[in-house]
């Protein structure tokens, strides 16, 4: 029987080595292409067919989504100063949402729960609402680490507790999406090396469950991306807002 | 669109809580152990950090659930401040 890690395994599909550097071309990268297209795609051809008042079924799904990410960010970042990061929240979204659905393609391969891709983009957003405060508010962005109403006294106490609720953000909001994805996968395999190993009078059984878990494993694909995009959302807000 | 708002946040919600409190003990417990690397006062930081750091997780749980009881009582936005918090103000 197959190791149920054995579908998390990256491996070189065109080798590419430049000055000792390996830029191979491997299968994470193909399916994080795909995803790439799949969203560009989606939108491109909602435009092709022309955007009409009466809305057909793909305008409408587009509409909807945009419309559900702007409400998100209006809520979050609020009303004015949302427009600038809705594109990025949006693509965001998109991006996070078409991956985890082409990594429930068998064969295919999940990008999200690589800790890696999950860690960049967190990062990324860390390091972006970093420079959105101190562009925003200059030095006083410092003054996030006192929370309001804090006595004098608890000050030294506090500066190193909010130092690591700070850094805990990034890092919790990688893990929660990478693990989510992760142990999904991977009952989903070891339940179907339950299916393929049992005789036929009980092999139905665990394969039964691989589909119900499937059908899971899309609603967490849509609740993780909604988490991810909510929480860069709340935490560009914080930033804004600064208390 | 915001039927399934309330199911959608309760998620949301369930899916936070519990790993906000267990990275934010680790990331105290990783500061604390790279400041004794740092200085070579083992285990004195390791152990301010385990405990700031389990302090620093409760009090982001404590936030997020304080921000969803405001959602709760529905529009009637309750002074959050609360009468045993000794600064009187609280978040």
């Amino acid at each position: 029987m197959e190791s149920p890690l054995h579908h998390f395994e990256v491996h070189p599909v065109i080798p590419i080595h430049v000055m000792g550097v390996d830029l191979s071309i491997n299968n994470a990268v193909l399916a994080m292409w795909v995803g790439l297209a799949v969203v560009f795609f989606f939108f491109i051809v909602v435009v092709k067919n022309g955007v009409k008042t009466i809305p057909g079924k793909l305008q409408s799904v587009a509409e909807i989504s945009l419309l559900f990410i702007r409400n998100l960010v209006d809520e979050f970042i609020g009303k004015e100063e949302g427009k600038k990061y809705f594109p990025f929240v949006a693509s965001l979204f998109f991006f996070i949402l078409a991956c985890n659905l082409v990594g429930l393609i068998p064969g295919s391969y999940t990008i999200t729960s690589q800790l890696v891709v999950t860690g960049a983009f967190a990062f990324g957003i860390f390091i972006l609402t970093l420079i959105i405060g101190f562009a925003k508010h200059g030095a006083h962005f410092l003054s996030i680490l006192v929370p309001p109403g804090v006595p004098k006294i608890m000050i030294p106490l506090m500066i190193p507790i909010e130092i690591i609720s700070m850094v805990a953000r990034p890092i919790s909001l990688s893990v929660r999406l990478f693990a989510n994805m992760t142990a999904g996968h991977t009952v989903l395999a070891v339940l179907f090396g339950l299916a393929m190993s049992a005789s036929v009078f009980l092999g139905w059984l665990p394969f039964g469950f691989t589909v119900v878990i499937n059908g899971l494993e899309i609603a967490i694909a849509f609740i993780q991306a909604y988490i991810f995009t909510t929480l860069t959302c709340v935490y560009i807000g914080d930033v804004i807002k600064l208390h | 669109m915001n039927e399934g708002s309330g199911f959608r946040q309760g998620l949301s919600i369930a899916f936070r809580l519990g790993i906000e409190l267990t990275v934010a003990t680790l990331v105290g417990a990783g500061m604390g152990y790279g400041l004794d690397h740092l200085l070579g006062t083992r285990p004195w930081f390791l152990v301010l950090g385990v405990f700031l750091g389990a302090t620093a997780g409760a009090l982001n749980v404590y936030r997020i659930a304080q921000d969803f009881q405001v959602e709760d009582e529905g529009g009637e936005k309750k002074d959050r401040s609360d009468p045993e918090d000794p600064s009187g103000k609280s978040d």
